[in-house]
């Protein structure tokens, strides 16, 4: 077990800046979630520090060691894949021995580590057969033992569920956070789907274009996400988002004009924006309600439901204000018509102010 | 690959009508398949009990060409000299071509070229080969005896000495179809997938460890695959000899197939002939079913 730390991390592919600059330490025993879109680099990055690619620039260090230039196999780092790359052409068995193999340990001692590993994976009855003629979920448990056996310092795991049934990803998901405690290990793992990173993560980390665009705990990442892409990204429905000027400023209250809506008046606003100014206005869906209620000012905005979703525990509609999805995510069952007009109210408070840049205006 | 196709899938109901047409888009294909292999096939096999021949008028006579044929010692030293050929051509260009295609199959500086010139070979014609062959070993002027003697080895008889005449031609045959082995390898190669070296990398495995426990084994069904079109293909060795040795010194390189052509062309018998060509037929025909259920099974 050992800290991570990413100093100044930069790839490049020819002239494609595949990840950009990336400073991050992770904690030992932490679990932390590398989450993005497509593209974004988290694959890159997991593979630098497992040392598969050499990095462009900056510097790696594992514990103690610098193991910027170690190759990979010497680091003490253990990668799930999300193919698995389970060898097809060896039984569970000899796929999770091979890294012990590799280390030439005595034939009793790397059974007893192998039944061991196949143990906490539940997979001890199928050590004979083939990867071939497992499930999804028993592949992917070979492919953990096989990281588990070789008590790595560090766990890699590149969206090992991706290829999982939902049901199966949601079992799975609560066996890694659970083996993630029984082993204490300190873990790196890669999902682009955010509802993933917020169940597992002691910590996240939000990446956009190679970049770093926030590092957090869940809740403070869905609180106080720094910028829109944050928090277009943690979420789910996403977050609303109303194009807005700023239209008036007395003392501590900004008026804002947002187009389709009407002006909203919010307060306690920590950086001094101009009249003018163009701003985006971002409303969680889960924080709009159809009655009034918590503290002033209220904002009260009218939709129009195109299409409503009643779960039973929630009620979830679907509308649109100036062309942009307006969803809002009503707590029970909800008797909303499609088509009819709809005031919902939301607590001034909870409503996010992003500069032109992105950038989250923050509050006193 | 070539041999793994048709896996057993559910009968469905066709109309009369589709069946039919089907067999009219085959009938061209069927009717030339027909006269070129199976015509010939069966009028060999019913050759083989007769002892058909210029000199005398044809008799039915049963087994007794295979009786002969098993009591026959030139026969048997054929067969000798026909797995001697195919063992020392079939395993030495399977190592060779895996060799040269892991070799290939990195990032090294002029692999298309060396692709190329190993596979130039096998895209010669093969009476031109053996032409330009027969003269490298030729043993006063040819250019092998030159460079032995140039520093300073005896020369070699090289297709005049019975115990050198065969591992001459196995040399050529090596030359000729290890590019073969290589091109099939390399299609090999490129279907193991990265992740798995990659994962390997990572389990601490090194180059010799990767090869042996990765490559290798992944590459078992094209190994096979090659392991049944070498020997197939050995099994039928002709045209090298009759342009090099004519099955000489001393029926030294006197393979089936050779002894097949003399006993038919040389010495007009047919039907003695027949039967050889028989026994072959079923020899390879039992490597290709073996081959096809391995393959088979791994695939399973
Ligand atoms: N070997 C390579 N050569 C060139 N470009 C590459 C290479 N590997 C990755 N890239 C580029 O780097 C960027 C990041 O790729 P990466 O695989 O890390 O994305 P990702 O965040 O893992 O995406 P996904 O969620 O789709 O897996 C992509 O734009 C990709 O095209
Ligand atoms: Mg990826």
């Amino acid at each position: 077990m050992a800290r991570l730390e990413l100093s100044n991390v930069s790839k490049s592919y020819g002239a494609f800046d595949a990840i950009t600059d990336v400073s991050l330490a992770i904690e030992d025993g932490e679990f932390a979630v590398f989450v993005g879109p497509s593209g974004c680099g988290k694959s890159t990055l997991l593979r630098l520090i497992a040392g598969l690619d050499p990095i462009s620039d900056g510097a790696i260090r594992i514990g103690p060691d610098d193991v910027t230039r170690r190759p990979a196999g010497t680091r003490s780092v253990a990668m799930v894949f999300q193919s698995y790359a389970l060898y097809p052409h060896m039984s569970v068995y000899d796929n999770i021995a091979f890294p012990l193999q590799m280390e030439r340990r005595s034939k009793g001692d790397i059974r007893q580590q192998v039944e061991k590993a196949a143990g906490t994976v539940q997979l001890s009855t199928r050590l004979k057969d083939k990867p071939s003629k497992l499930s999804g979920g028993q592949r992917q448990r070979v492919a953990i033992a096989r990281a588990i056996v070789r008590k790595p310092k560090i766990f890699l795991m590149d969206e090992p569920l991706s290829n999982l049934d939902a049901a199966l990803r949601i079992e799975m998901r609560t066996e890694l956070t659970q083996l993630h405690k029984e082993l204490g290990a300190t873990m790196v793992y890669v999902t682009h789907d955010q509802l993933e990173a917020m169940t597992m993560a002691d910590r996240i980390v939000v990446l956009n274009g190679g970049r770093v665009e926030q590092v957090g705990k869940p809740m403070d990442l869905y609180h106080k996400p720094v910028n829109r892409f944050v928090a277009g990204f943690i979420g789910s429905p996403p977050m609303n988002m109303l194009r807005s000027k700023v239209k008036a400023i007395e003392s501590e209250y900004y008026s804002f004009e947002a187009a389709g809506i009407g002006t909203i008046v919010i307060d306690g606003l920590a950086k001094r924006l101009k009249v003018g100014e163009e701003v985006v206005l971002g409303i969680r869906p889960e924080f709009l309600a159809p009655h009034p209620a918590g503290s002033e000012p209220l904002v009260k905005i009218g939709v129009v439901p195109r299409s409503v979703e009643r779960l039973g525990a929630q009620t979830i509609i679907h509308s649109a204000i100036e062309g942009q999805n307006f969803t809002c995510v009503f707590a029970g069952d909800q008797a909303v018509e499609p088509g009819r007009d709809l005031n919902v109210y939301c607590d001034a408070a909870n409503i996010h102010v992003f500069d032109a840049a992105g950038t989250t205006v923050g509050r006193n | 690959m070539a041999l793994q196709n048709s896996t057993s899938r559910p009968i469905k109901t066709v109309s009369f009508h589709q069946t039919w047409s089907a067999y009219a888009f085959l009938a061209p294909a069927l009717v030339i398949l027909f006269l070129s292999l199976l015509l010939p096939a069966v009028a060999t096999l019913l050759m083989s009990f007769t002892d058909v021949s210029f000199l005398k008028p044809t008799n039915f006579i049963g087994f007794d060409n295979y009786i002969k044929l098993f009591n026959d010692t030139r026969f048997q030293q054929a067969v000798g000299n026909t797995i001697h050929y195919t063992v020392g051509v079939t395993f030495p260009t399977m190592v060779l071509g895996l060799l040269a295609a892991v070799a290939l199959n990195q990032n090294v500086p002029g692999r298309i070229a060396f692709r190329t010139i190993f596979y130039l070979p096998v895209l010669t014609s093969l009476i031109a080969a053996a032409v330009v062959w027969a003269y490298v070993y030729e043993p006063y002027a040819g250019p092998l005896n030159g460079v032995l003697t140039r520093v300073g080895l005896p020369p070699q008889p090289w297709l005049q000495n019975p115990s050198l005449a065969m591992n001459s031609l196995i040399i050529m045959a090596i030359w000729r179809d290890f590019g073969t082995a290589m091109i099939i390898y390399l299609a090999g190669l490129q279907d193991i997938p990265n992740d798995l070296y990659e994962a390997a990398r990572l389990d601490g495995a090194k180059g010799k460890d990767i090869f042996l426990r990765i490559t290798v084994p992944m590459l078992s069904s094209v190994t096979f695959y090659l392991l049944i079109i070498l020997i197939v293909q050995t099994f039928q060795v002709f045209g090298a000899i009759y342009v090099m040795t004519q099955g000489g010194p001393l029926g030294s390189t006197e393979t089936v197939v050779y002894q097949m052509y003399q006993t038919a062309f040389g010495y007009t018998e047919f039907g003695y002939s027949a039967a050889m060509s028989t026994i072959l037929f079923l020899t390879i025909l039992v490597f290709s079913i073996i081959g096809t259920r391995i393959m088979r099974r791994k695939d399973a």
